[in-house]
């Protein structure tokens, strides 16, 4: 299969540098799949899970909200977060999704809202990247 | 000529704080280093998301952002970023006076700081600070400038202000750091500055639409401003410390020079004077036997 090189960045540091076969992106209106040849585009999307096909093999890793540039010579995948399932910390992911719970029911404003909504899904991806890989193991 | 034991004092004070200085220069070097590190990783990030951003403002005409959108500028916004300690040679005053000095121009405005100094610069101004963040300024996170984002966002939601402005200083070099005043929103298309380079230069699809990117990358440019400009002030604040340090020990190592060369010719000439004595007395003694025989 013919592959093409991907780059993960987060502000933090370059998570990932290496050919892949394809790429699973949750984008903002569904997951779209990224492969070899794809017209030059930029995808927004949204905290979920993004799946890497390497040799056959795909890996899981929760992304954060951010965006992916395709172009010709090379895919760039921006986020705030990118983390493998056994960096990911499930306690912390727990308590966060039971705090955006908490602050979802007496949410104040439509702003307040939205950052609710977005840290719930962040704590909903990164349980769930984490779990997929439990069983996996 | 001086007491002896007066310059031997002054001498070990100023070794002291010759201590001192050598050593906060020494953490000031480490840390500068640091905060250039870490401004390197992130760079590459947030200038991707300026150049996305600046891309799509470029190509596309018809864009309804309520971030973009120009409103008359009456209300101003001042984001001042100054250290949390002195001992930094001219570092907070520089930054202070500009956004000072650009504040009396403009009728209404707000003052939002981070860093003690500025927080006391302006209390002495009798200008009130009508929004202040602490801790941000040691050892700027990416966590931090979220949350100043979020909170800034929402005072610009709730129509408060016109504009934002972030004063902080920009490093150049080591050496060359100067105060710098960038216009945080409404963002337009001039003020970002990029230069990064991309290998294609085609036109480029945006999914699902230009205006939703336009909503996911807004939060992130800001984030990206906010941070390097902390970043920026923290590498210049602990650069021109380092330099202020040097320059304190250079002078210490003067004075020290100084003193010392006092000191020893105080010493000589106390010994010159007590052999001056011994050798008088002893050819007193010797020339008059008599005398001494006399009195034992």
């Amino acid at each position: 299969m013919s592959t093409f090189f991907l780059e993960i960045i987060t502000p933090e540091k370059t998570f990932f540098r290496g050919e892949v076969e394809s790429v699973n992106i949750p984008c903002l209106r569904g997951a779209c799949t990224i492969m070899a040849g794809h017209q030059p585009m930029v995808f927004a999307t949204e905290p979920g899970s993004l799946l890497l096909t390497i040799d056959g093999e795909t890996r899981e890793a929760f992304m954060s909200e951010g965006f992916i540039e395709v172009r010709p010579d090379e895919t760039i995948v921006f986020s705030q977060a990118v983390e493998w399932p056994e960096e990911i910390n499930e306690r912390r992911a727990a308590e966060a999704k039971e705090r955006a719970e908490e602050q979802l029911r007496r949410n104040r404003s439509a702003a307040e809202y939205r950052l609710n909504r977005l840290a719930l899904q962040r704590a909903f991806a990164r349980l769930q990247v984490k779990q997929h890989n439990h069983l996996s193991e | 000529m001086a007491d002896i034991a007066e310059i031997k004092h002054r001498i070990k004070s100023i070794q002291d704080t010759h201590q001192i200085t050598k050593a906060m220069e020494l953490i000031s070097v480490a840390k500068m280093r640091k905060a250039i590190q870490k401004q390197i990783f992130s760079s590459v990030y947030f200038d991707s998301v300026r150049y996305t951003l600046k891309d799509i403002m470029r190509h596309s005409t018809d864009i309804q952002n309520q971030y973009i959108r120009h409103r008359p500028d009456n209300r101003t916004a001042y984001i001042v970023i100054a250290g949390d300690k002195g001992l930094a040679g001219a570092f907070n005053s520089n930054v202070l006076n500009l956004a000072w000095r650009h504040m009396q121009a403009r009728p209404v405005h707000y003052v939002i700081t981070i860093g003690q100094m500025a927080r006391a610069f302006f209390e002495a101004k009798h200008q009130p600070v009508d929004l202040e963040f602490t801790h941000a300024v040691a050892s700027p996170t990416l966590h931090d400038a979220r949350g100043i984002m979020r909170d800034i966002i929402e005072l610009y939601d709730r129509n408060l202000m016109d504009e934002i402005y972030i004063v902080f200083t920009r490093m150049h070099s080591t050496s060359a750091h100067e105060p710098e005043m960038v216009k945080l929103l409404p963002i337009e298309e001039k003020d970002i500055a990029v230069d990064v380079k991309t290998t294609f230069s085609g036109e480029i699809c945006y999914d699902p639409s230009p205006h939703e990117v336009l909503d996911v990358l807004v939060p992130q440019y800001l984030v990206g401003m906010i941070y390097s400009a902390l970043i920026n002030s923290s590498a210049s604040e602990h650069a021109s410390r380092m330099m202020a340090m040097s320059n304190a020990n250079k002078n210490a190592e003067a004075m020290l020079n100084a003193l010392n060369l006092e000191y020893n010719r105080g010493r000589q000439s106390a010994i010159t004077t007590e052999l001056l004595d011994l050798s008088s007395c002893r050819f007193f003694s010797e020339n008059n036997p008599s005398q001494t025989g006399n009195t034992e």
